[in-house]
């Protein structure tokens, strides 16, 4: 086997390009991730960005679209790029609406397609944290 | 009256902030070590023209010294660590080292942070005593602390002035534990057929894949050889879930390549049946079929 050279660079230029935008946001990622924000009653995917407001980065309305449908889970869960550290962002849902900001960082994309495929897999929400945890944490 | 209208704006007018040159500036050393941060914090006295100086008037033998000046020198950690194999624990501590003619010196860490480097702490059960080993070096002007080695549970924590340099071992709890005990190890053995998938998904090129059990570890290469992952430790993170420990020149793991791929392994009855690989944004890399 030997590695896709595009796959290569991207593992390789990964860590730069993460410490960058941390460095950008001010703030530094946690070894440990901090508690999971609880999900706010009543909380709906109204705010999460629309088809229409992707249409300049059109490959990720597949995943925002799946965010839309389960907020009750994505609004859990602590996004471990610190962007949701309060009082800035509430949960991973944030991470999803206003300025989208989701498109541009890979932890909040990786967070929330291994949830929306944890869901799928009919996994608790309890569950879908620890392994995010434990892939993210 | 004049005169007083003219001093209203001198006495409300905030004043610039003065800058200061000083003869030991302060400094910062902080290094974060597999999510373990260790911060010096110091004034940086610089020889001047003065060679030697220890044993002399400006650090004397068998003195309690701060490794700096001014206010005393400052270690804080923010998880438990080990300095020379003694514990130490989270917390912060002003840094004290009694200097000796001969052999090792004693380091002396302090539960009282804000001490003058008058103040020369007299021994207290609070404190924590290791020796340290004192090596000679090239003429170091200006007091240093640095971490010159690193490796993935620890380093090199040094003091350099003059023409000498206290060397610390540094262990930092690890995160992650690297082995896998044998019978825990055994259900992933054997051999694997991998297929890549690009990132549409699309299945590629078919390869072969062998895990194995050595010295403690679970180990996983492609053959032939990936040339950056050559042959690497799954790293458990999680039940059935592995990441990629890729090994230096020496045999040692230098990076934990978490949450950048990570091996999720299917069972089946039971038994392992393969596994799926993926990056940091969940898109598959790879899928394994394990070979009868």
């Amino acid at each position: 086997m030997s590695f896709d050279f595009t796959r290569r660079r991207f593992l390789v230029e990964l860590p730069a390009a993460i410490a960058l935008l941390l460095a950008d946001r001010g703030v530094a990622r946690a070894r440990s991730a901090p508690a999971h924000p609880t999900p706010r009653a009543g909380i709906t995917g109204a705010r999460v960005l629309t088809r229409q407001q992707l249409a300049a980065t059109p490959k990720f309305i597949p995943l925002f679209d799946s965010v839309r449908e389960i907020p009750q889970v994505i609004d859990g869960i602590h996004c471990n790029c610190g962007c949701t550290d309060p009082p800035r962002f509430y949960s991973l849902l944030s991470c999803y609406e206003d300025t989208g900001m989701a498109r541009e960082c890979y932890i909040c994309q990786g967070q929330a397609r291994l949830a929306v495929r944890l869901h799928k897999e009919g996994k608790s929400l309890d569950q879908i944290r620890s392994a995010i945890d434990a892939k993210f944490g | 009256m004049r005169f007083r209208v003219a001093l209203v704006p001198l006495l409300v007018l905030p004043l610039p902030l003065t800058a200061q040159i000083r003869a030991s500036e302060m400094g910062v050393m902080s290094q974060t070590i597999d999510g373990t941060k260790l911060t010096v914090e110091y004034s940086r006295p610089r020889a001047r023209g003065r060679d030697p100086l220890f044993g002399t008037k400006a650090v004397q033998w068998d003195e309690v010294w701060t490794p700096g000046a001014n206010y005393a020198t400052t270690l804080e950690v923010d998880k438990n660590i080990k300095l020379n194999g003694k514990p130490v624990p989270k917390g912060k501590y002003s840094v004290w080292m009694v200097v000796k003619k001969t052999g090792d010196w004693t380091m002396v860490l302090d539960p009282r942070v804000r001490l003058y480097h008058m103040e020369h702490p007299e021994s207290t059960a609070a404190q924590i005593r290791f020796p340290a080993k004192v090596e000679k070096i090239a003429f170091t002007d200006v007091l240093t602390w640095s971490m010159p080695e690193l490796r993935m549970s620890g380093g090199k924590l040094v003091m350099d002035w003059e023409r000498a340099r206290v060397a610390m071992d540094v262990e930092v709890e690890p995160s992650l534990v690297m082995t896998l005990p044998a019978s825990e190890a055994s259900p992933y053995l054997g051999q694997y057929t991998f297929i890549d998938h690009d990132s549409t998904g699309k299945a590629g090129k078919v390869s072969a894949f062998t895990i194995t059990h050595e010295d403690g570890t679970l180990k996983g290469r492609w053959t032939p050889d990936d040339p950056y992952m050559k042959k690497f430790a799954l790293v458990r993170i999680a039940p059935d879930w592995f990441a990629p420990g890729v090994y230096d020149e020496k045999g040692q793991i230098y990076e934990v390549l978490k949450p950048d791929v990570v091996l999720e392994f299917n069972r089946a009855q039971g038994q392992v049946s393969g596994f799926v690989m993926r990056l940091g944004d969940d898109n598959l890399w790879g899928t394994a079929t394990r070979k009868r």
